[in-house]
């Protein structure tokens, strides 16, 4: 998954555009585990108004870029969503993190006042280890 | 004005002027080098070095250099240095470079005595450790300048770090190597070894000795100096991983590490929250993407640095003291119109 970060948002709108945020966002809110396009614009339709055709567009975009997976069912496409939202997230982090690499975000971390490193710092540290560790073992 | 008071008045403008205005024009190229887009929190590492350690060093160097043609300013730079006619000449410049040879050998010496220091274990449990670290050591090739450079040492609260200035060594904690897997002491390992090939004990030492000199340089360049540290040690962690050390297991042994709060060292990088959270952060991104190989990193700092040293110290021989002999006249000028 290949993404460029979007200045001034927060949240899933940080890597998706505002459609796809809206619409990853209502299969993660419904917990649509398997979804046609028509289930989204059911949804979305009570929102605003949207054309069938766009939303099928922005979902076979999302599955482009790697969030959703698709099988064949007859004549169209079901979707699955590829990552919770909290994996989702924490992938977006890790993604800023080393992005930051080549840019100056990194220098503005090491910026901050130094503080020594709390107990607690050191759990949520390991804890973010742990989790990483689990989620390559799956 | 006295000619005795002169070598102080050099030595005041060299301290009080020279370098804190080097340290002023420093700060500003680290500034725009860190705001730079192109230039990352880990690159132009040794640029970095350079310019931290230069600013103080090079006018220093100067400074003596610049001395020892004043006194002899006919003579060749082998004859200025070595066989002049009049010793009492080169009294000045001499007294002054062996005020600072001898801090800096105080120093050395200091350092030297702080690894000795470092008990190397001989207990059971401290063969065991030894014997484990040279089977890792022997099976790993991201371990190979480790080679009988390996200690375990029984100190109280010791983790993994590396000491010693000319042939650096790295120390292992009895106590803190039980708790570590394989895995994460060999990444712990590959960590050092980086800090081992760069000779960075010596590095941080000159840094330490060129910052100690400019109490207003430290004072404006501390901030650079603790990002140069932080992005060093990110630098260590990526080295390491690209010669082989699995990241998981190294971020977890620098957790591990940053738990016992040890005086003096900084084991297996730093304690700070902040560094910790970029360093663990980028393992667990090198964990599902390796990391890519930078071309143009610290490798040639340190021939550059030696070879800018070396013209410094050259360049009072071919462009003559001036600096030093207006700094003279005027001085005398100035007091001559205010004392009479």
């Amino acid at each position: 998954m290949t993404f460029r970060l979007r200045a001034g948002k927060k949240g899933v709108e940080l890597r998706l555009h505002e459609l796809e945020a809206t619409i990853m966002n209502v299969v993660w809110g419904k917990k649509l585990s398997s979804f046609a396009v028509s289930d989204v614009l059911a949804v979305l339709e009570k929102q605003r108004e949207i054309a069938y055709t766009t939303v099928m567009t922005t979902v076979a975009r999302l599955h482009e870029k790697g969030l959703l997976i698709r099988e064949k069912d007859g004549r169209r496409y079901l979707y699955s969503p590829k990552l919770s939202r909290e994996d989702f997230l924490q992938a977006t982090a890790r993604t800023v993190l080393e992005g930051a690499i080549d840019g100056p975000q990194a220098i503005a971390m090491l910026s901050e006042k130094v503080s020594e490193a709390s107990g607690a710092d050191l759990d949520k540290l390991e804890a973010l280890i742990r989790q990483r560790r689990e989620e390559l073992e799956r | 004005m006295s000619e005795a008071a002169f070598p102080v008045l050099g030595a005041a403008f060299v301290l009080l002027v020279v370098l804190p205005i080097s340290a002023l024009l420093t700060k500003l190229v680290l500034v725009l080098l860190e705001r730079g887009g192109s230039a990352g929190a880990l690159d132009r590492l040794g640029l970095r070095y350079v310019l931290l350690t230069g600013s103080s060093a090079l006018p220093l160097a100067w400074f003596m250099s610049a001395g020892i043609h004043q006194a002899e300013s006919t003579r060749s730079a082998f004859a200025c240095l070595v066989s002049h006619d009049e010793a009492g000449s080169c009294f000045e410049p001499a007294f002054f470079a062996s005020l600072l040879a001898g801090g800096v050998l105080l120093a050395w010496l200091r350092a030297t005595w702080q690894v000795r220091q470092t008990p190397v274990a001989r207990s059971a449990e401290g063969e065991a450790l030894s014997a484990r670290l040279e089977c890792l050591v022997e099976r790993e090739s991201a371990l190979f300048r480790l080679r009988g450079r390996v200690l375990a040492t029984e100190q109280l609260d010791f983790t993994l770090a590396t000491g010693g200035l000319l042939v650096p060594r790295v120390f292992v904690g009895v106590g803190f190597a039980t708790k570590l897997t394989d895995a994460m002491l060999t990444s712990g390992l590959a960590h050092e070894a980086q800090h081992v090939g760069s000779r960075d004990p010596l590095r941080y030492l000159l840094l330490q000795l060129a910052l100690a000199l400019n109490p207003v340089g430290r004072f404006l360049l501390s901030p650079h100096v603790a990002r140069w540290k932080a992005a060093r040690e990110a630098h260590c962690d990526r080295e390491a991983v690209l010669h082989g050390a699995a990241p998981l297991p190294l971020a977890d042994a620098i957790v591990r590490a940053a738990r016992p709060v040890m005086s003096g060292v900084a084991p297996l990088g730093a304690h700070d929250t902040a560094v910790l959270e970029l360093r663990i952060g980028l393992l667990l991104a090198f964990a599902e993407r390796a990391p890519v190989r930078r071309q143009h990193e610290n490798h040639q700092s340190m021939p550059a640095a030696l070879a800018l040293l070396l013209a410094v110290l050259l360049l009072p021989h071919q462009t003559g003291t001036s600096p030093l002999d207006v700094l003279h006249t005027s001085a005398e000028r100035a007091l001559t119109y205010l004392l009479f």
